[in-house]
């Protein structure tokens, strides 16, 4: 079970009140002889208190899941009105996490028309999630911030950098949703690396076509741009390359345009060729997402699109994700899985950045709308379909290709990377994958890949 | 990059200073043969054959205080140390005197198996250096820069890193430091001070620059410091230096530099800057919100009556339109639950109501004045005038856009708020359960189970937990609240429509 205690010493009192509750601490038993506004009253916080505590926090979202897809708007209501009284948007981490999923089942029971109030108030207007659209500066910074991208990118880079070695000519084809955010730091290391002659660097991304957060308010074309001329100013030559393409059908159009260019241009054994897929790949729909089941259980678009880039003969994939299941059809596991995972991103805010500061805003915003994206979607509007590392390994072992690991030295830097962040981080290795961890939870999993 | 380390590495090593400017002079065609220490800087430890290899198990190296006095307990690491403490025993003491075969050097391996060191041809030559090594690499990191966050293992490095936290920083042309290179990287390759730079200089010797990690402060920005300040020169038109010979990169050149890099730093200041910025933002119907958010608090003293939000309008309202047998409220807790189960005689919630007892729980004081109407007097923007003719659907999604745009209070919160705001007649069913019973009502809510929801009886068992009912109220929501809760304070008898006072004797006149 999840570990809500550590971050939960005592249940606080519901909202953050003011002085009328410090004088007032039901929470303490020595206190009881002092003068309280209602003596003998019996402690209500303490009652409500437990409501604080995590495990009935999901029960209660458990239990407004399904009212609301039972159809019972009575209860449903009953229940997302405890729900709103017991986790305010700015309360402790629980609390916000609960609201998050509160604001979600809202959403929902609008969508499918249980709460009839609530959805003839909700249609009309947009309750959508208001994520930020990111400046480059802004979301480099962002993105620093904590490990959960940056132990991604540091473990693939570390690995590609050890594939590529000997080859003059290296294809990156960066599945990214940080927008190439990884790059430079890759380009700096090939740069420190390779001594003979300036390598030349292809990069391909994909021109994806969902909004899906963290959003960048600048064209693939100026970021192409920034980052040829920093290559340039590293000694490199970086070729960019921007496929519209979509995660919907696989990437397809992009699968396309990388069998044209190998047929033009023959087998270059001298290419390297790399796919860098950063917490992307669980965007293209698979098993579950559609009710008519796929007729092979390879025909669908996630398992194609691993078949795909498994006939480009790569040198090397790396897979990088977040270790948890989004699969499920039923709401209740999934609002379980989630509610489970999404915690720990709540949790590690606190340790970075400030009560109401901007970018706390940015980045809870970004989780309310996976959140929201679990919950309330479903077919293929719902898109955040993560998979655990077990599932991933199986599907790429499927497919024809093989784990390499990461070396000591891959695990060393990857460890000194954590190091620069809070305590609370860690590293596990699982088989051949390293999996980065808060408070020993799984959180980000990172894999790396060659066909057998 | 090779070149360069060994470089440093022989001024290190060698013992002649001349040897090393003449080293570094002739470094790139062929060093000396006869170079006595020729070795790269990171393989530490190649200590001469002869000596005498030390292993020490961990507890031992990391003793601190081996050799006690048996005077007065006092430790020391040296054995010598003792001997010289003894002395001022008046102690027999005997400080070992140095053979010509003691003279042989000791060098000491690290205990940990897996570690280079560990194995005598990579010991190390001091007991000392042994110690930090096997703490940095091997032991727990418990120094940790309050600024920074980075850890040490070792209290002196932490303590020499105190001296430069902050000033060895990597610092990007547009103003901006960062404490980690892969931050500045990444920054530096996205924000328009390099674009204006590689426009000016031929980037040839930038990576060699680069290599030198050890100064990151000078790191780009030592010629050009003066550029720093200026903000992106329009679009640098491109002469640019030629040294990517192939043709392929050519097209994409152009470097226009824009206008975003004023760069939002990560730093720890701004951050506080930008917290406070955005406290005070709230503004017009947003701060109404927090308005009566905040009036409530202050004015409450427990959990129960933060309930002031959307669903307690909207069960009122409900409540209104179909509960008729409005009861005379007995109630002390008149406001609020008022507002939440007993419409009473008039359904428009914001006219006095008709309360005897004015005792209230500190939530409002003056008699007739529902919570809402409180806060409504605190924020004078709060009090538009009501709209009646507006619709009661026009309003909700007036309510819904506000709840949306309020930073920081919930959706509901504010949905409800400007339900209550704009005295709708309250006639919208929400299918929920009709309260009738205004005594209990304050005590359920206080425990999570306001009467509201008694009468459903459809909901009575919507746990599946079959409680008993009694008394004309439901403990359905208690039910679930003690399933779920475990320690839930319910107890039978409590909260049901008989007893109209509060266990608390002195909440008010009864």
């Amino acid at each position: 079970m999840m570990q809500f205690t550590e971050t939960l010493p005592s249940p606080p009192p519901l909202h953050q009140t003011t002085k009328p509750c410090q004088n007032f601490t039901p929470m303490n038993p020595n206190q009881t002889h002092r003068t309280r506004p209602w003596p003998g009253f019996p402690a209500p916080n303490k009652a409500l208190g437990t409501f604080g505590d995590a495990n009935c926090m999901e029960q209660l979202l458990v239990r407004c899941a399904n009212a609301i897809e039972s159809n019972d708007a009575t209860l449903s209501q009953q229940i997302l009105w405890v729900l709103n009284n017991i986790a305010p948007s700015d309360g402790d981490s629980n609390q916000r996490l609960t609201c998050g999923f509160l604001r979600a089942l809202i959403a929902r029971a609008a969508k499918t028309g249980t709460c009839k109030m609530l959805t003839a108030a909700l249609s009309n207007s947009n309750i959508t999630i208001q994520t930020h659209k990111f400046s480059i500066i802004e979301l480099a910074s962002f993105v620093d911030l904590t490990p959960w991208h940056r132990f991604g990118f540091t473990a693939a880079n570390a690995a590609i950098l050890e594939a590529i070695d000997g080859y003059s000519t290296v294809h990156i084809i960066d599945l990214s949703l940080t927008h190439c955010m990884q790059i430079p730091t890759l380009i700096d290391a090939m740069a420190g690396k390779l001594s003979d002659g300036p390598p030349l660097v292809k990069l391909t991304i994909a021109g994806a076509t969902e909004d899906v957060p963290p959003m960048l308010d600048l064209s693939y074309d100026e970021l192409g741009v920034k980052l040829v001329n920093f290559a340039r100013s590293r000694n490199i030559i970086l070729e960019f390359n921007v496929i519209p393409s979509t995660s919907l059908d696989g990437f397809s159009s992009l699968i396309e345009h990388l069998k044209i260019q190998t047929l033009v241009h023959g087998h270059e054994t001298h290419e390297a060729l790399i796919i860098n897929c950063h917490m992307m790949l669980h965007y293209i729909p698979e098993e579950t997402t559609t009710t008519t089941p796929f007729s092979f259980e390879d025909s669908t678009p996630r398992a194609l699109f691993l078949k795909q880039i498994r006939s480009l003969n790569p040198t090397l994939v790396v897979l990088v994700d977040e270790d948890a299941d989004f699969t499920s059809n039923n709401l209740v596991c999934r609002l379980r899985s989630a509610f489970n995972y999404l915690w720990i991103p709540y949790d590690i805010v606190d340790t970075f950045l400030p009560k109401g500061s901007k970018q706390r805003q940015w980045y809870e915003a970004d989780i309310c709308w996976k959140i929201e994206n679990v919950i309330a979607q479903e077919g293929s509007h719902r898109i955040e379909r993560l998979e655990p590392r077990g599932r991933w390994v199986q599907r790429m072992r499927n497919t024809g290709f093989r784990g390499v690991g990461f070396g000591e030295d891959i695990v060393g830097e990857v460890k000194g990377m954590l190091d620069e962040h809070a305590a609370g981080w860690g590293l596990k290795k699982e088989e051949d994958d390293l999996v980065l961890t808060w408070k020993g939870h799984n959180v980000v999993f990172a894999t790396a890949w060659v066909p057998t | 990059m090779t070149t360069e380390l060994e470089n440093s590495s022989a001024v290190n090593g060698s013992t002649v200073s001349g040897d090393a400017s003449l080293s570094s002079a002739g470094n790139h065609t062929a060093p000396p043969p006869d170079k006595p220490v020729k070795r790269k800087r990171n393989l530490a430890g190649m200590p001469d054959p002869d000596a005498e290899v030390i292993a020490l198990s961990p507890k031992t190296l990391m003793a601190t205080n081996r050799f006690v006095c048996e005077i007065c307990n006092k430790g020391f690491q040296r054995d010598q140390n003792l001997q010289l403490h003894r002395r001022g025993h008046n102690l027999p003491w005997k400080l070992k005197q140095r053979t010509s075969k003691e003279i042989r050097k000791r060098v000491y391996v690290c205990p940990e198996p897996s570690c280079v060191h560990h194995d005598p041809k990579r010991a190390l030559g001091d007991l000392t250096g042994i110690k930090k090594h096997f703490c940095r690499k091997h032991g727990e990191k418990k120094w940790k820069c309050d600024q920074c966050s980075k850890k040490y293992a070792v209290q002196s490095d932490w303590k020499a890193h105190l001296k430069i936290c902050g000033t060895r920083e990597y610092k990007c042309d547009c103003g901006t430091l960062f404490s980690r290179r892969d931050s500045f990287i990444t920054h530096r390759a996205f924000c328009d001070a390099l674009a204006v730079e590689t426009a000016k200089h031929p980037p040839e010797d930038e990576p060699t620059k680069e290599d030198e990690e050890p100064s990151p402060l000078l790191i780009e920005s030592a010629p050009q410091s003066t550029s720093t300040a200026s903000p992106p020169s329009p679009p640098t038109p491109l002469p640019l230096p030629p040294p990517p010979p192939q043709p392929a990169a050519a097209p994409a050149l152009p470097v226009t530099s824009s206008v975003l890099c004023v760069a939002k730093t990560p730093d720890l200041p701004e951050i506080a800057k930008m917290n406070q910025d955005s406290i005070p933002v709230l503004d017009g119907p947003p701060q109404v919100v927090t308005g009566l958010t905040r009036s409530c608090n202050a004015s409450s003293t427990n959990t129960g009556s933060t309930s002031s939000s959307v669903f307690a309008s909207l069960f009122a309202s409900s409540t209104a339109s179909k509960s008729f047998q409005a009861q005379p409220q007995t109630s002390g807790f008149k406001d609020f639950i008022q507002t939440m189960s007993q419409p009473t005689q008039t359904p428009n919630l914001t006219l006095p109501s008709s309360v005897q007892e004015p005792v209230s729980l500190c939530l409002s004081t003056s008699q007739g004045t529902s919570i809402f109407r409180t806060a409504g007097q605190d924020l004078r923007q709060y009090a538009p005038p009501p709209q009646p003719t507006m619709s009661a659907t026009a309003l909700l999604q007036k309510a819904a856009q506000m709840g949306a745009s309020a930073s920081g209070a919930s959706l509901l919160r504010g949905y409800g708020l400007e339900r209550d705001d704009a005295d709708v007649g309250a006639s919208i069913g929400l299918g929920l359960g009709v309260g009738y019973d205004g005594r209990s009502g304050l005590q359920e809510l206080m425990m999570g189970t306001p009467s509201v929801y008694g009468p459903k009886h459809a909901t009575l068992d919507f746990l599946g937990l079959g409680m008993a009912v009694g008394g004309g109220t439901t403990n359905g929501l208690s039910a679930l609240m003690t399933s779920i809760g475990g320690n839930l304070d319910v107890t039978p008898s409590f909260g049901h429509g008989g007893s109209g006072e509060f266990p608390g004797k002195d909440i008010g006149p009864q």
